[in-house]
């Protein structure tokens, strides 16, 4: 196990996709501190859920591309047929997959760090510079933080096991993309009392966003991580029983 | 001692085509054994459920007595190369293997003797996207020696070779066999096969229709292509 988990985390180094991806979660970041931060009015900025918004920015970015990130390191393999080197090595395909699934912790972790130092830290130097007070607690902040880190690694780690889904790289990115921006936002808006058990709503309210009708950081988590072992199993039933 | 490889009644069905149909045979340490037959003949899947990549319909397929998945660090026992495309191609050479050698547990320095081997020692920091065809076969070849294995399974390994890496490919196969390693190599090119192999497997429609040493098969001078043509001719013709 240890040696696959190696090897998994050394193919997440060893091509550019990893840091395009982080890049881009960067890039997503940088946009959500503008928005929230600089463009909002001095009475908006100093409300709680504005300065939520803003201070947890990273989360939204970090989250949507360390699942991508995780889906890449499955559908690659299928795109690529490294799947077939990899199980020649690995023939056990269980460990393959949790393999990839323990370094979806790291690689979400990574994602998550970056992109919340990015913008904790541009979200209190904005607070500050416009002059109006912090209105969250250094409590409030850690559990921003490990909320965001929390939501990004369970993000990696769905993002495996919808790759080992949805083998093809294309198909797998449209259906995250589908999924994020229509079924979860729509969902949300019209249903609210169904649409917060969604991933995408429950990893929002796991990271510590405020926005009415989510559930509380706890629900959030306990209901992602629902999602995180439903998709696993469902991908361990496919891993097993599919040819190559 | 279990045969290096055995086939007993494999069998593969998907739907109502049946690409293999209960084909048997076994191969003995030290040999170069050729696996022929037309395209579609079902070469590819019986390699891959040899390999434990497909589950065969009915039958087993074993390696040392075992299924596949069921050997212990497998790379140590089978190495196989089955498509030269089977590299991400944004990685570069020694990464691929290096990434290899972690699950096989080799030292780092076996990766740099294996790039040295199949001479790409000086394109090993390069991405493979800028790799020949010749470069990707002998960059697998690497990858399925990594780990000194006892049996090297071949699909098609000749293609894309420039005639200088054809020679170097049949000298190392036989090198290979010569050490009492064992080699099952499939491929087209019977003018190839036969400088190349002791024996021949061929196969048709996913039946077997020859299991023999080519000195046998080819006793009366004809050629290997008279004889694989007429072994896979249509029954009308």
């Amino acid at each position: 196990m240890s040696g696959q988990l190696r090897s998994e985390l050394l193919k997440l180094r060893t091509t550019r996709t990893t840091a395009l991806l982080l890049l881009a979660a960067v890039a997503i970041t940088l946009l959500g501190i503008g928005v929230e931060g600089l463009s909002a009015t001095l009475a908006e900025l100093a409300k709680e859920e504005r300065q939520r918004l803003l201070l947890g920015a990273g989360s939204s970015g970090a989250g949507l591309f360390a699942t991508f990130a995780g889906l890449v390191a499955v559908t690659s393999e299928f795109r690529y047929g490294t799947i077939r080197p990899t199980l020649l090595f690995e023939p056990r395909r269980r460990v393959v997959l949790a393999a990839k699934l323990v370094a979806a912790v790291p690689l979400g972790g990574v994602f998550a760090v970056v992109c919340m130092a990015l913008s904790l830290g541009a979200g209190l130097a904005i607070v500050s510079a416009r002059g109006v007070g912090l209105a969250l607690s250094d409590g409030d902040l850690l559990a921003l933080a490990f909320g965001a880190v929390a939501s990004t690694v369970l993000g990696a780690m769905l993002g495996v096991a919808v790759g080992a889904l949805i083998r093809n790289q294309v198909g797998a990115v449209l259906a995250v993309v589908a999924y994020s921006f229509l079924v979860d936002a729509v969902l949300f808006a019209a249903v609210p009392s169904v649409g917060r058990f969604l991933p995408g709503k429950a990893g929002d309210a796991l990271a510590g966003r405020h926005v009415a009708h989510l559930l509380t950081p706890g629900q959030g988590a306990a209901v992602l991580g629902a999602w995180t072992i439903a998709f696993v199993a469902a991908a361990v039933v496919r891993t097993d029983r599919s040819d190559i | 001692m279990a045969p290096v490889l055995s086939a007993v009644g494999l069998t593969k069905r998907y739907g109502d085509v049946t690409a293999v149909s209960g084909l048997s045979f076994e191969l003995e340490a030290g040999s170069v054994t050729g696996f022929l037959g037309p395209n579609g003949a079902g070469k590819t899947t019986t390699l891959r459920m040899l390999l434990g990549l497909a589950e065969p319909t009915d039958g087993s397929a074993l390696l040392f007595g075992r299924r596949f998945a069921e050997l212990e660090r497998p790379a140590t026992r089978v190495g196989a190369v089955l498509d030269s495309a089977d590299l991400h191609p944004g990685r570069t050479g020694r990464d691929h293997l290096r990434v290899l050698a972690r699950v096989a547990r080799v030292p780092r320095s076996r990766v740099d003797e294996m790039l040295a081997l199949v001479d790409l020692a000086g394109a090993a920091d390069r991405r493979v996207k800028g790799y020949s065809l010749g470069m990707r076969q002998r960059l697998g070849l690497a990858a399925a020696l990594l780990a000194g294995p006892e049996l090297l399974v071949l699909d098609e390994p000749a293609n894309g070779l420039d005639p200088e890496g054809m020679r170097w490919l049949r000298d190392f196969l036989r090198a290979f066999a010569a050490e009492g390693r064992t080699v099952f190599v499939s491929s087209h090119l019977l003018a190839e096969v036969a400088q190349t192999v002791e024996r021949v497997v061929i196969v048709d429609h996913g039946r077997l229709v020859a299991d023999a040493p080519l000195r046998e098969l080819v006793a009366d001078s004809s050629s290997l292509e008279d004889v694989f043509l007429e072994l896979t001719a249509e029954p009308s013709r």
